[in-house]
């Protein structure tokens, strides 16, 4: 199973490997590592999951979301908070869509807060599944879970590959984290799994939130970076971030992922490129090439500024509804700064290794800390997670996470029931229950990266962790 | 960074503290549960009773009702009128009343279809009349209700109530200060009016489709605040109930309660709650009994989560209400009685004080329990005690889920295959499918024509109980039972199932929550994956006694029996599963009018979770098989 060097650089030192790696194409690396292979390993990653049990996986899951859709619990699930929220909320769409019919601009009122190219793309959509809403929602939903499949996929290959070839700078009694082929390759389809049946996507996706594109531009774009291709990567990159504005901060791991994983400075420049003048495009579409301006307003101003306050997962609208007006530009950025760039810097610098890890993470902070997250949002993130399976035997928090998604989840509609309808609870109910949500994905976020840290540490040291002859202990400080 | 600290990739400090000590811990914290909720009625934990909502200014003013005899003529004419229509309510004398008075009055119309065979239906009609407030824009309300019940109704009669809003609509018409309407509300058929009514004014449907057709009212007040709910069985009354518990075990806001009490108190009327007053001792044991004794009967109610009064339905539309009831018999000696005069002052003093708020009722508490009418027991002390016996459910969810994981990472060569994690969701799965099937049952049964010859209570209770009795066969179907691990792992996803659903439930109806943790708790506590043949027998015998219908069975018989206690055995058994039939079908009913959700929980949450108890307790294998397992399907 152990590589047999080829280059003749390669004996002499590691260290040269490395560079003349970078040199030689991908490609070429990528072939000479097939032939190197042993048959086993390129049959487990083909063969790990046959293609009949994803179209079954996926035909359950239509016929899931198709019942639920034409049920009666389709308005409940629509009208939960955590499902929709003032960003997502298709009820919205549609009066948008009305009032562009009637020739009234939308984003007068205080209604919409959709940019105007998705709602141009909903109307086409709409046209093309001839107004079977549902229809439109399962096929974004299912081709998201397809490309994070493929994604995940790459991915786990790419880790393979990198682990095999730098085996021997490892320690010697780290044998044991290795990665198992057959485990790692089952991942993507586990990945695919609970993306269609993690309760929160499938609410999402069944409560009609427009969260389901969103997730579906970013699963493109991961699906991009993942594969090399820099410029569908900007575009669909571009497209994220005019949806919801905090994916601009994806740019920074996208941008590492090309430089750490794919090694190509050229393609990052183009990435770049895509990235920019698709942005610069969508603008110019958005204002009609520069006469109005109105949807910057309540696209962009609602998500920075926080407007509405109505209740959801998020920590936002507790925080601005008990605070002293005054203060209010303050905490503003203060909130904003926390979300997207306090710990852009940091984590990107300590993870360039792992810039697929980085960019889930990325992606997992905004999701915590948005003003408008919904459950959509946190499905994606948490639908990522089982593609790093070499990461789980070093978590610690795995049942206390789960637990406290378990309660928090279920207790979250029960208590917004109490406070809105019986009038018996409050705010302060809610928000301890969306609290305890945020940390539960904290921890969990941290748990994953810090497994990262101690996989690392392992491969490196081995196992053996003695300080002056005493255990040592791992610990972030 | 305590809890993020890796305490190498094995086993830290912390797990290995409660592996040793899990046991003893779940023990302790059951037993500190059940004992913290046995304190909670001792007076040194719990406080007195006050008034948080300063806008209130209760019994302020002087009182000014004078309209005893004014009432006292209606309830004359009433009963005269009431003859000329033995079973229905006489409207046109009331609707004339009210207009006489100078209301806006109205009449609404309601069908209710029976719930297991929409053909079958039942009118009925509400009687209400507007005082439009003249200080206001009609933008709040209060209400002002009050069953009117034949003289057929087995209920005691409430006549005199009637009698008293007339009195008292015509009295506050007169006056100048009102800022809120004041809905005066007649309703037929008990709970069935007050929900229809309740239902047209909000235009929505509570429970099922096409049960109850609440119809359309004519004319509307504004957003209703409070609702007083008067059952008076007597013109002169010497004993004041007040009744607070509402559907679902919801509870009106604690400031109402001390404002009707307080009322009461200062018209010198006998004030009780829940048929007690207040008690004097010096022997504290005697002292605790008395308030914990009842705390007990209001918890009692409250589990139920049926109204006990027409207060009770208002609570789900965030409108805090409660009822008054008078007898006229009176518990306390030498206590005086008081008449008309003063049953309209305690009316104008609560509601003039319902006029004074300036918001809905926020401040206080809404979760409560009340050992006496001047003590209470918040939310924050009474908590504790199910969160104590929650907490030993994920603790020993917690204990062997790293006991597992700690097993995996020994025997290395068994590896998780041994864990068929797929099978056990499927498991998982499908009981939970079969409890929404079963909650299914008697909405399919009662449309099933063939049928219609049986009763309607036979024909929906026995396929519902053949159902649950064959569900209790499914562990033989399940073929992980003979892998430890999945059956652990089952064991696991039951434990904090279990404890999630309690905390749940305790949240919206604490008593319920807390008399299911008690009795289920130490039971799956006891229930482990063995195979000890008498461990397992043990387990499957403690596991049946819980089931819910046993338990249902349970309570009924001793209800039965301490209702007919000279009965013979065998009379009080044929009551009791009579009872038990019948409180089966009512709560099924209840939740398809007025969206009760015991009988929903109960199926969709508890019988499911006790099937997979059920099948962890039937779990089959030998130490080492889990080993052949593996193998076998390696060779697979």
């Amino acid at each position: 199973m152990k590589l047999a060097p080829l280059d003749i650089t390669s004996n002499i030192d590691n260290t040269i490997t490395k560079y003349t790696n970078v040199k030689s194409t991908k490609i070429l690396r990528t072939l000479q590592l097939f032939i190197k292979m042993s048959v086993k390993i390129r049959a487990a990653y083909t063969n790990s999951i046959s293609t009949s049990r994803i179209i079954f996986t996926c035909l359950a899951a239509v016929i899931v979301r198709y019942y639920l859709m034409l049920s009666k619990y389709q308005t409940v699930i629509a009208n939960h908070v955590e499902v929709s929220t003032p960003l997502n909320s298709w009820k919205r769409v549609s009066e948008g869509l009305y009032l562009i019919s009637k020739n009234i601009n939308p984003y007068e009122g205080d209604v919409l807060h959709e940019t105007p190219l998705s709602l141009y793309l909903y109307k086409n959509i709409l046209l093309v599944f001839q107004d079977r809403i549902h229809l439109a929602f399962i096929t974004f939903d299912v081709a998201t879970a397809i490309i994070l499949f493929f994604t995940t996929k790459k991915f786990n290959w790419d880790l393979f590959v990198e682990e095999e070839n730098n085996k021997e700078t490892f320690a010697k009694d780290a044998v044991e984290c290795f990665l198992k082929p057959e485990k790692l390759f089952k991942s993507s389809y586990y990945v695919l799994l609970t993306y269609l049946f993690n309760p929160f996507t499938l609410f999402s996706c069944v409560g009609y939130s427009t969260t389901v594109f969103y997730n579906f531009y970013l699963a493109v774009m991961m699906f991009c970076m993942v594969h090399g291709i820099s410029v569908i990567c900007g575009i669909f990159l571009a497209l994220a971030a005019s949806v919801s504005f905090y994916p601009v901060v994806l740019i920074l791991p996208v941008t590492m992922y090309f430089k750490y994983a794919i090694k190509s400075n050229f393609k990052i420049i183009i990435n770049l490129f895509s990235f920019i003048t698709t942005s610069v495009l969508i603008m110019l579409m958005c204002t009609d090439f520069g006469k109005d301006f109105s949807y910057i307003r309540n696209v962009y101003g609602c998500i920075l500024t926080v407007p509405d306050l109505q209740p959801n997962i998020g920590l936002f609208w507790y925080f601005f509804t008990e605070m002293f007006e005054h203060f209010r530009e303050l905490f503003i950025y203060a909130f904003q700064i926390n979300n997207t760039i306090l710990y852009l810097v940091p984590i990107s610098l300590r993870f360039r290794k792992h810039p697929f890890l980085l960019t889930v993470a990325i992606n997992f902070i905004i999701t915590i800390f948005k003003s408008y997250p919904s459950v959509g949002d946190v499905g994606f993130v948490l639908s990522v997670v089982p593609s790093f399976p070499h990461l789980f035997p070093f978590s610690q928090q795995g049942f206390l996470v789960g637990t406290m998604l378990i309660i928090s989840t279920s207790l979250a509609p029960i208590l917004y029931y109490l406070w809105i309808y019986c009038n018996s609870a409050n705010a302060n109910f809610y928000f301890g229950v969306t609290l305890s949500f945020a940390v539960a994905q904290i921890f969990l976020l941290t748990d994953l990266l810090f497994s990262q840290v101690k996989r690392d540490y392992m491969l490196k040291y081995g196992k053996n962790r003695k300080i002056d002859g005493e255990e040592g202990i791992l610990c972030l400080e | 960074m305590g809890l993020l600290t890796d305490p190498s990739t094995g086993q830290g400090k912390f797990v290995k503290i409660l592996l040793k000590y899990y046991v003893h811990a779940c023990i302790l914290l059951y037993v500190s549960g059940v004992l913290w909720f046995l304190a909670i009625a001792y007076p040194n934990m719990n406080a007195n009773t006050y008034f948080s909502e300063n806008a209130l200014l209760p019994g302020l003013v002087k009182s000014q009702f004078r309209e005893d005899r004014e009432a006292s003529r209606y309830h004359e004419e009433f009963l005269d009128e009431m003859k000329k229509y033995p079973d229905s309510i006489p409207y046109p004398w009331l609707l004339a009343k009210f207009k006489q008075i100078g209301l806006d009055a109205y009449m609404h119309n309601f069908t209710l279809a029976s719930p297991f065979n929409r053909k079958d239906k039942f009118s009925g009609k509400n009687v209400y009349g507007i005082l439009r407030a003249p200080r206001g824009s009609s933008a709040e309300a209060l209400v002002l209700s009050t069953p009117f019940r034949p003289s057929s109704s087995p209920h005691p009669p409430t006549e005199p109530s009637i009698a008293i809003m007339l009195a008292f609509a015509k009295y506050a018409n007169k006056e100048k200060y009102w800022a809120k309407d004041i809905i005066f509300l007649i309703t037929e058929h008990e709970q069935v009016g007050v929900q229809a009514w309740l239902e047209a004014y909000y235009g929505v449907t509570c429970g099922s489709e096409n049960i109850l057709d609440h119809g359309d009212l004519k004319g509307r007040g504004g957003a209703i605040q409070a609702a007083i709910n008067l059952e008076l069985h007597s013109e002169r009354i010497g004993q004041m109930d007040i009744k607070i518990e509402g559907l679902n075990g919801q509870l009106p806001n604690l400031d109402l309660f001390n404002l009707a009490s307080k009322m009461c108190s200062k018209e010198g009327v006998y004030q009780t709650f829940k048929n007690r007053g207040h008690f004097y001792t010096r022997k504290p044991l005697l002292e605790w009994w008395n308030y914990f004794k009842n705390m007990l009967t209001m918890m009692a109610t409250q589990a139920t989560g049926i109204p006990n009064g027409n207060h009770g339905l208002f609570h789900r539309f965030g409108i805090q209400a409660l009822t008054l009831e008078g007898f006229e018999q009176s518990k306390a000696t030498g206590s005086s009685r008081i008449w008309f005069v003063g049953i309209g002052r305690i009316i104008e003093g609560v509601f003039r004080s319902l006029n004074n708020l300036l918001e809905r009722f926020h401040q206080s508490f809404f979760f409560y329990l009340l050992p006496s009418s001047d003590r209470y027991i918040s939310i924050s002390i009474y908590i504790p005690s199910v969160c104590l016996m929650v907490g030993t459910m994920f603790i020993k969810a917690c204990a062997r889920w790293f006991k597992m994981i700690e097993t995996n990472s020994e025997g290395k060569n068994l590896e998780t295959s041994a864990i068929r994690v797929d099978k056990i969701i499927i498991t998982f799965l499908t009981t939970h499918f079969f409890g929404v099937l079963i909650s299914n049952v008697p909405q399919f049964v009662a449309q099933y024509p063939t049928l219609s010859q049986y009763e309607t209570n036979i024909k929906v209770f026995y396929p519902l109980l053949a159902s649950v009795v064959l569900l209790t066969v499914l562990p033989l179907f399940v073929s992980i039972r003979h892998c430890k691990k999945s059956m652990e792992l089952l064991n696991i996803l039951a434990m904090l199932e279990l404890g999630t659903t309690l905390i749940c439930i305790s949240m919206n109806n604490f008593s319920l929550g807390l008399f299911c943790g008690i009795i289920s708790v130490p039971a799956a506590l006891v229930i482990n994956p063995s195979n000890c043949r008498v461990c397992s027998y043990f387990q499957r015998f403690l596991w049946f006694l819980i089931h819910p219908l046993n338990i249902l069975v349970c309570i009924v018989m001793i209800n039965t029996y301490y209702l007919f206690p000279e009965e013979n055995l065998d009379v009080i058994l044929f009551r009791g599963w009579d009872a038990t039939m019948q409180s089966i079908i009512f709560s099924i009913v209840d939740s398809m009018i007025y969206g009760n959700w015991l009988y929903g929980v109960i199926t969709n949450i508890f019988i499911p979770n006790w099937l997979c108890f059920w099948i962890v307790s039937f779990s089959v294998f030998k130490e080492g098989e889990t080993i052949k397992d593996s193998d076998k399907e390696k060779k697979e």
